[in-house]
């Protein structure tokens, strides 16, 4: 039995959170994820030919398992994490898609309105918390904060990529470019000295139309001035990306390093 | 991992990214060259077919339309033999390659691509309808390539 207790330096807290640590390999995974669930639903709704609605419901099924899991996990466990992410990224991009093609909502209100209910969730997380600290999801309100946040950036991420393909007409090629220079940005403002939570999750929302526009870059027709590769194989290089890194996560997850606990 | 590797790491792979991108975007410059120019608002479906629009008018970004013109050329024609089936087969390849070209044609004219999108969505239901009804899918099906043509017809 391995407690607190017979670890030493770790406190109890250390070893409860229950979200990865932000590495290379988890922004690698987290950008990758998109492309993946995106293409993944995408699949589901036109080539398999459930259609929109069905595929909403079996994603939102799906969603509730795996953040039930989330929740009922004592620890990080990489797998059920990832799983969620990839889950919440798909229902995310779903929520302003159905906005826009369904309900003809205007991009325009959408990106406002879910950028004012991250503000007010990430309000209210800090009124109740008196911290964002996501080294510390160590409570079950966290958690929850911690999910409605990140779902909310997904949608938010959405509908701000597609008011930039929409509203300016950029393309994949120019919209990788422009969010990938503002995660460096960003990263940069990180480095001398501006807010880490903040930084993450302004990178957090960034990746998501980062991580579509690179899709998009890979599975495009070189008409188009993609690479080419079709969504059957981007989904598959990235899916085994996201495979090793996450069970190398796993294999590891055991073995917590003092160093980075104290961090 | 040290914070700065993994700042260094995450700058070389933005990097790698970034040129990769770059390298993508030069050899292709043809889509960015008429960017800026608001798509048309009027669909003159009246126009004459020449390739010469008048002066002054707006012209389609949307490019070459001929694959998908050709399908849904293809699924006017089984629906013209009365093979609604056939025809709600074959639209499947219209659906699935519209959409699989959303990213790369939708930011050349977001407006006209909605317009098609829109057009063949309806085709789409009719045909897909619990029972479908011959004359509401030929008359989506005849909407959808007016539509496709002036699209092309202004491009």
């Amino acid at each position: 039995m391995n407690n607190a207790t017979t670890t030493g330096v770790l406190s109890l807290s250390q070893l409860l959170n229950k979200v990865p640590e932000v590495t290379l390999a988890f922004w690698i995974v987290k950008i990758m994820s998109t492309t993946v669930g995106e293409t993944g639903a995408d699949f589901l709704a036109v080539n398999a030919g459930l259609g929109q609605g069905v595929t909403r419901a079996i994603m939102g099924a799906l969603l509730t398992i795996a953040l039930f899991m989330q929740l009922r996990a004592r620890r990080y466990v990489p797998w059920i994490y990832w799983l969620t992410v990839v889950l919440v990224s798909v229902v995310g991009t779903q929520i302003t898609d159905a906005l826009t093609d369904g309900l003809g909502v205007s991009l325009y209100l959408s990106t406002t309105v879910f950028a004012a209910g991250l503000a007010i969730i990430f309000a209210l997380w800090y009124r109740l918390e008196r911290t964002l600290s996501i080294r510390t999801i160590v409570t079950r309100r966290r958690e929850l904060f911690y999910w409605a946040a990140v779902l909310c950036t997904f949608a938010l991420g959405t509908a701000a990529g597609d008011l930039a393909t929409e509203a300016l007409g950029l393309g994949f090629k120019w919209g990788a470019v422009i969010f990938g220079a503002m995660i460096v940005f960003t990263l940069i403002a990180w480095r001398i000295g501006a807010n880490a939570v903040l930084g993450f999750w302004i990178a957090y929302i960034l990746t998501r139309p980062f991580g579509a526009a690179l899709g998009d870059l890979l599975t495009q027709a070189n008409t188009y001035g993609g690479l080419g590769l079709g969504a059957t194989w981007t989904s598959a290089i990235f899916l085994t990306v996201i495979v090793i890194l996450v069970t190398f996560a796993q294999v590891n997850s055991g073995k917590v390093t003092p160093a980075k606990a104290i961090a | 991992m040290k914070p700065i590797n993994t700042f260094i790491l995450f700058i070389t792979a933005t990097s790698i990214i970034a040129t990769l991108t770059l390298a993508a975007g030069c050899s292709k410059q043809s889509t960015t060259e008429t960017k800026g120019v608001a798509p048309s608002t009027v669909t003159p479906q009246t126009s004459t077919q020449s390739g010469n629009p008048a002066p002054g008018k707006t012209l389609s970004k949307l490019g070459d339309l001929t694959a998908f013109r050709a399908l849904a050329a293809d699924v006017a024609a089984i629906v013209e033999k009365g093979d609604l089936a056939g025809a709600k087969t074959r639209i499947k390849d219209l659906e699935v390659a519209w959409d699989s070209a959303e990213a790369g044609l939708k930011p050349r004219a977001a407006d006209d691509w909605h317009v098609v999108d829109k057009a063949i969505d309806k085709a789409l239901s009719a045909l897909r309808a619990a029972a479908p009804n011959a004359s509401d899918c030929r008359q989506t099906m005849a909407d959808l390539l007016k539509t496709i043509d002036s699209m092309s017809s202004r491009s």
